[in-house]
């Protein structure tokens, strides 16, 4: 095999395909609860049809679909291959059975000892563990010792270290071992899952992939690497913050650093969209793009949630929640709806016309999707936002139904192309 | 690179490799500025591409190489066709044709 290629290092499709499936349903079915639970958005966010809701989210969609989009860009990012696939089917089975189980408990927890909670929370913790030992076994055969690859493997260790504390969190709710309130410490799990997790991967992906869909070519990745220490450091102060010292000025502190980190991987971006030869942005950038812009709107909530200005005070509670809901019904589900049509399409393409290509006429991987049913859930989603931050602001339920029922139709469009990705068959003249 | 200084037959190679699209821009691989070099040996019936790819693990390089093998196969079955990936010098969008530039759009 020729240095460079990753064609013969990618998985066989029945590793990842699962994992786009159970996401698109997870997502449609988030944006049904959605719908009931409206009321609930406009209270207090520790609530437990809310973190029923953010469960199914988090760990069921966004982290699902990531997870399998890994085992395919490990192989792309660090040119290896992939260290088990019996171990990711494995992972597979137990992620998405303890998800479930704990979703579904969260739906009654009355922040006591829970059964169900515990066996969900075992399962993923599990599965979290066994998703980490195969990417980190598969970087330690990599010979490319790039930042992308750092940011991938500190975020797969924030991810374990996030579930850890969940562990320990629902202990200490029937146990009461650990002093700290518990507002703080899920504060601090929130924010390791959001940051370590989630951010940081993306960050890593995104500066391989990025570059590639939009051709364009030395970009600053000193940007990145300065990235990658703001938002560590910020990250482990905050976490000390929150758990142990919570007062202002060391919060501000922390998460002031979080955020340059986020500026210095904004202006990236800016500058690969702004640089960038292909003009013309497919439905998968554009909903991409729309990921980013959400996160730059996330930043300054998060900052009025962390400077807590007096003329805000009122509010600041539905500020605070709409921070966390923008992060993952905004920047991340949006990054997630486009990438998928940057990854999945390609993975049934390569599965079905890869010895054919050349030999025959084969449709384009562009072709095995409605562009159209994108086109329209790209637009029924970004209206689905506008009504949901709109309805949160105004603290109106009705507003917030109607964010739902778009959201809902944006599922259902969704899964329809998801689908018929999965199911295409062969087209070849 | 040699690729101005092609011979009519191997001219004809570098045409015919107009038919192998990058799958996920939709544009040829000549108008990409991937082929660098492009040999044909009439006494070892040989003939030598030597390409590039616009990054590096690019999931459907593979497939861009296999097509054009197979492209030149079609046209030439007498001779053995020997595609060489490099990586140096490194592809920069500065080696895109005007037509691959009006094509990516």
């Amino acid at each position: 095999m020729q240095a460079g290629l990753s064609t013969k290092n990618a998985p066989s499709a029945a590793v990842v395909l699962p994992h786009f499936a159970f996401g698109a349903v997870a997502f449609l079915a988030a944006s049904v609860i959605l719908f009931f639970v409206a009321p609930d958005l406009v209270g207090h966010y520790l609530s437990p049809h809310l973190l029923s809701l953010t469960h199914l989210l988090v760990l069921g969609w966004i982290s699902m679909v990531i997870f399998g989009s890994l085992y395919q860009l490990i192989p792309v990012v660090m040119e290896v291959k992939l260290y088990s696939e019996k171990l990711a089917i494995a992972t597979f089975i137990l992620f998405g059975s303890g998800l479930v189980i704990l979703s579904v408990s969260f739906w009654s927890f009355n922040f006591g000892h829970n059964m169900g909670i515990d066996i969900g929370g075992t399962l993923v913790l599990l599965a979290v563990i066994l998703f980490a030992w195969n990417a980190i076994k598969s970087a330690a055969k990599t010979e490319r010792k790039t930042i992308e690859n750092t940011f991938i493997i500190t975020a797969v260790i924030w991810l374990v270290i996030t579930v850890i504390l969940a562990i320990v969190i629902v202990l200490n709710f029937s146990m009461h071992f650990i002093s700290t309130s518990h507002l703080q410490l899920l504060k601090t799990h929130a924010h390791m899952g959001l940051a370590g997790w989630f951010l940081l991967l993306v960050i890593g992906v995104a500066s391989k992939l990025m570059p590639m869909f939009l051709i364009v070519h030395k970009l600053p990745k000193r940007l990145l690497t300065y990235a990658y220490y703001l938002i560590n450091g910020g990250l482990v102060l905050l976490s000390v913050a929150y758990t142990f010292y919570p007062q202002t000025w060391f919060l501000t502190f922390s998460g002031l650093l979080i955020v340059s980190g986020i500026v210095l991987f904004l202006r990236f971006n800016q500058l690969a969209f702004g640089k960038r030869l292909r003009k013309k942005l497919d439905v998968g950038m554009k909903m991409s793009a729309m990921g980013f812009i959400l996160l730059a709107l996330t930043l300054l909530l998060g900052l009025t949630s962390l400077l807590k200005p007096e003329f805000f005070q009122a509010v600041q509670l539905r500020i605070d929640m709409l921070y966390g809901v923008l992060i993952i019904f905004g920047f991340l589900s949006s990054l997630v709806l486009g990438q998928t049509y940057k990854t999945l399409p390609f993975i049934i393409w390569l599965k079905k016309y890869h010895s054919k290509v050349g030999k025959q006429k084969v449709p384009l991987p562009q072709e095995l999707y409605s562009d159209k049913v994108a086109n329209r859930h790209f637009y029924t989603y970004l209206a689905g936002i506008i009504f949901l931050v709109a309805g949160m602001l105004m603290a109106s339920v009705l507003v917030i139904r109607i964010a739902a029922a778009l959201i809902f139709v944006t599922g259902l469009l969704y899964n329809y192309n998801v689908f018929k990705i999965l199911f295409h068959k062969e087209k070849v003249q | 690179m040699n690729i101005h200084n092609l011979t009519p037959e191997e001219q004809k190679i570098f045409e015919l490799l107009k038919n192998v699209m990058d799958p996920e821009v939709a544009v040829n691989i000549v108008d990409l500025g991937l082929i660098y070099e492009v040999h044909l040996n009439e006494e070892e019936k040989l003939i030598h591409v030597v390409m590039t790819l616009s990054t590096r693990g690019c999931p459907l390089g593979d497939t861009i190489l296999q097509n054009v093998e197979v492209v030149i196969q079609g046209s030439y079955p007498d001779y053995i066709v020997k595609v060489e990936l490099v990586w140096e010098p490194e592809w920069t969008p500065d080696l895109i044709t005007e037509a691959g530039r009006e094509a990516i759009g």
